[in-house]
């Protein structure tokens, strides 16, 4: 597990040659917003099956680095590859990657105005072209997945957070993406609400799905991810296994930040 | 079990009186609201005095206008004139097919979204008599009033069919959705057909009919032109910004009574064609603008969410517009499009000031200027503003029943 560490350090260089069991590629990824540059010469990759979790203080780039895997932002600089797919203006390629990465968003972004049963439907419908019949029994097996099935036909507003965070996860997996992105899932629910979506989260973990999650929640970091990646202002720090993470960080911001939150 | 102490509620909760008062008699609240909202002090006191007599007057005034003053043969003997004018008589059954298929229509989009209340039977019931009375007086060809009572026949017998299929989710509903949506979207081309297609001088709408005709064409019109009006000002493409942006800013610029000459006296280099078909075109395309600022408004009031969300499905820039953006917009700017069509429908008395097109305030002008009725210009213009009141108030009142139809799972 070690070799994490030694991926943090080589990806320093920027020289490392990405392999074929890579899913995700970013190479020297810059992202300006205006005079503010929000990712600063970011290089990471991700294997399929891996969970990474990403830490930071606020402001740190983890959300945009996230946002340009599935172009909700644009990079300026570098590039993405996306399972083989490279990221560039081709709308074409676009579509592909996005139909292959879900995404989960800290305020859950479901549609208010469709049931949560077309909320989930809508994608396989409308991208994948798939009848509805079939639509609905795949979305109803995803809300049995994330145990909310009698669910189906209230609206979004008349669930609680947690239940609308779960149904936002039946929707991403509902386009059986290989990827799927968590933009802070917890970070807008109640605390007692925060454990159900974790739930959910640990067991689509454990059933092989590729994950980059960006969270605040340490003992989910802590059980479930595979390697730890920490960013400060737009770069990343330092990344590696749990283990090494918790017990002897080697970066100075990275033991700052965990003084601060542990 | 009554002797079982965990059962009990844990000692009686005793209301402060002001907390009370649904215990109380009716008589007594009663009469505590009338002296705390009617008699609350020496001032207020004299206040409702004061306004209760004036009211009164008022109100004796209007009974002794309405029923003893007033001369209503204005209305009864010239009302042909103010229903459809010039248009020809013996083409009137184009009228009736297009009230009964207007009053059809009502019926199946009640029957099917909504429900009739006690206050619809009501509207009906009075807005009925109010029509059978005005054409029962004077000796009116008894055709009429059958027609009209035939078409409310016809709206209460397709409400009655539609109202009885389930509203659950399945097939038949699905059916009943898409036929009655159909008809309502292929209605205004429709019942356009109906009217415009005989010769010249069907074309040549009159009276109450031109408004009822003017007004559906500008407010549908409008809205067809504002939802890419809108779409397009919100582009980061900055010509289709900047085209969109001047339209609306040159149309807003200038009052309808300006673009009604335009209307005139441009457009008929132009485009030529019909005056009434122009009129419809500036109608239209003045509605649009004010539309697309109101539509404008509900796009930047929707949380940016919902795009990226439509995004991250996979939806296309069309497809997360078209599903996701718009569906929502559309029922945050109901208000404010409702208050459009009903500023259009007044505005549809503009064209007897520029245009030679007689609509219902232009005929009125008409009977006034007969001999017989020189006194009697209040009695025609309260008519007639009666009229567009209640059309009004109806818009208004479907609105609302639009919004909150639609409300269902809103935050």
């Amino acid at each position: 597990m070690t070799t994490h560490a030694g991926v943090g350090e080589a990806s320093a260089d920027g020289d490392r040659l990405a392999d074929s069991s890579d899913i995700i590629i970013a190479e020297n990824v810059d992202k300006w917003f205006g005079d503010f540059q929000a990712l600063d010469d970011v290089t990471m990759t991700v294997k399929e099956h891996e969970i990474v979790v990403i830490l930071g203080p606020s402001g740190s780039g983890k959300s945009t680095f996230i946002r340009c895997l599935n172009r909700l932002e644009e990079h300026d600089a570098g590039r993405i590859v996306i399972d083989n797919i490279e990221m560039n203006d081709d709308v074409r390629n676009l579509n592909a990657i996005r139909s292959e990465v879900g995404m989960v968003f800290q305020q859950f972004n479901l549609f208010p105005h469709l049931s949560v049963l077309s909320n989930i439907t809508l994608g396989p419908q409308k991208v994948r072209h798939m009848p509805k019949a079939e639509a609905q029994h795949l979305a109803m097996q995803h809300l049995e997945r994330v145990g909310i099935p009698e669910q189906a036909d209230k609206y979004p507003a008349q669930l609680s957070g947690g239940q609308q965070q779960r149904v936002a996860i039946a929707r991403a997996l509902a386009m059986q993406p290989k990827i799927m992105l968590f933009d802070e899932p917890t970070s807008a629910l109640d605390p007692e609400m925060i454990k159900e979506v974790l739930d959910v989260m640990r067991e689509l973990a454990e059933s092989g799905m590729t994950m980059i999650v960006v969270t605040h929640e340490m003992g989910f970091a802590r059980e479930v991810a595979d390697r730890l990646v920490f960013f400060d202002e737009g770069a990343l720090v330092e990344q590696g296994t749990p283990q090494h993470f918790f017990e002897n960080p080697e970066e100075e911001r990275t033991k700052l930040f965990l003084s601060q939150i542990l | 079990m009554a002797d079982m102490p965990v059962q009990q509620p844990p000692g009686r909760i005793v209301l402060p009186p002001y907390r009370q008062r649904a215990s109380r008699p009716f008589s007594v609240r009663a009469r505590e609201w009338i002296r705390r909202n009617l008699f609350p002090s020496t001032s207020g006191t004299v206040l409702t005095i004061v306004a209760a007599a004036v009211l009164g007057l008022l109100f004796i005034g209007l009974i002794w206008f309405v029923f003893v003053d007033a001369n209503w043969r204005i209305v009864t003997v010239n009302r042909w004139l103010l229903f459809a004018g010039g248009f020809p008589r013996e083409e009137a059954w184009r009228l009736w097919v297009g009230m009964g298929f207007v009053f059809m229509l009502i019926g199946l989009t009640y029957g099917t979204w909504s429900s009739f209340g006690r206050r619809d039977h009501i509207f009906v019931a009075v807005a009925g008599a109010f029509v059978v009375f005005i054409m029962a007086h004077g000796g009116a060809a008894i055709w009429s009033t059958v027609w009209f009572l035939l078409a409310v026949g016809v709206m209460y017998l397709s409400y009655a069919v539609t109202v009885r299929i389930p509203r659950e989710l399945g097939p038949a509903r699905t059916l009943q959705q898409r036929v009655v949506g159909g008809l309502l979207a292929a209605s205004l081309p429709l019942a356009l057909v109906i009217l415009l297609s005989g010769g010249a001088n069907v074309r040549q709408l009159d009276g109450f009919v031109l408004n009822l005709v003017l007004a559906p064409v500008g407010i549908v019109g409008g809205l067809v032109i504002a939802i890419p009006l809108a779409i397009g000002r919100a582009s980061s493409m900055k010509t289709i910004s900047w085209t969109c942006t001047a339209y609306i800013e040159v149309v807003r610029g200038a009052p309808l009574l300006g673009w009604l000459f335009v209307a005139l006296f441009i457009l008929d280099d132009v485009i030529g064609g019909e005056l009434i078909v122009r009129a419809m075109v500036v109608m239209a395309v003045f509605t649009g603008a004010y539309m697309a600022e109101s539509i404008r408004g509900a796009l930047q009031a929707l949380p940016g969410g919902q795009f990226e969300a439509a995004h991250a499905v996979g939806l296309s820039r069309m497809q997360a517009l078209r599903l996701i953006i718009l569906p929502q917009a559309l029922r945050i700017s109901i208000p404010p499009i409702v208050g459009q069509a009903i500023a259009i429908w007044k505005d549809t008395t503009l064209v007897t000031v520029i245009l030679p097109l007689r609509e219902l305030k232009g005929n009125a002008d008409s009977a006034i200027a007969q001999t017989e009725f020189i006194d009697d210009r209040i009695e025609a213009y309260v008519f007639v503003a009666l009229v567009f009141w209640a059309v009004a108030f109806m818009m208004s009142r479907i609105s609302q029943r639009i919004e909150r139809t639609l409300g269902v799972g809103e935050r």
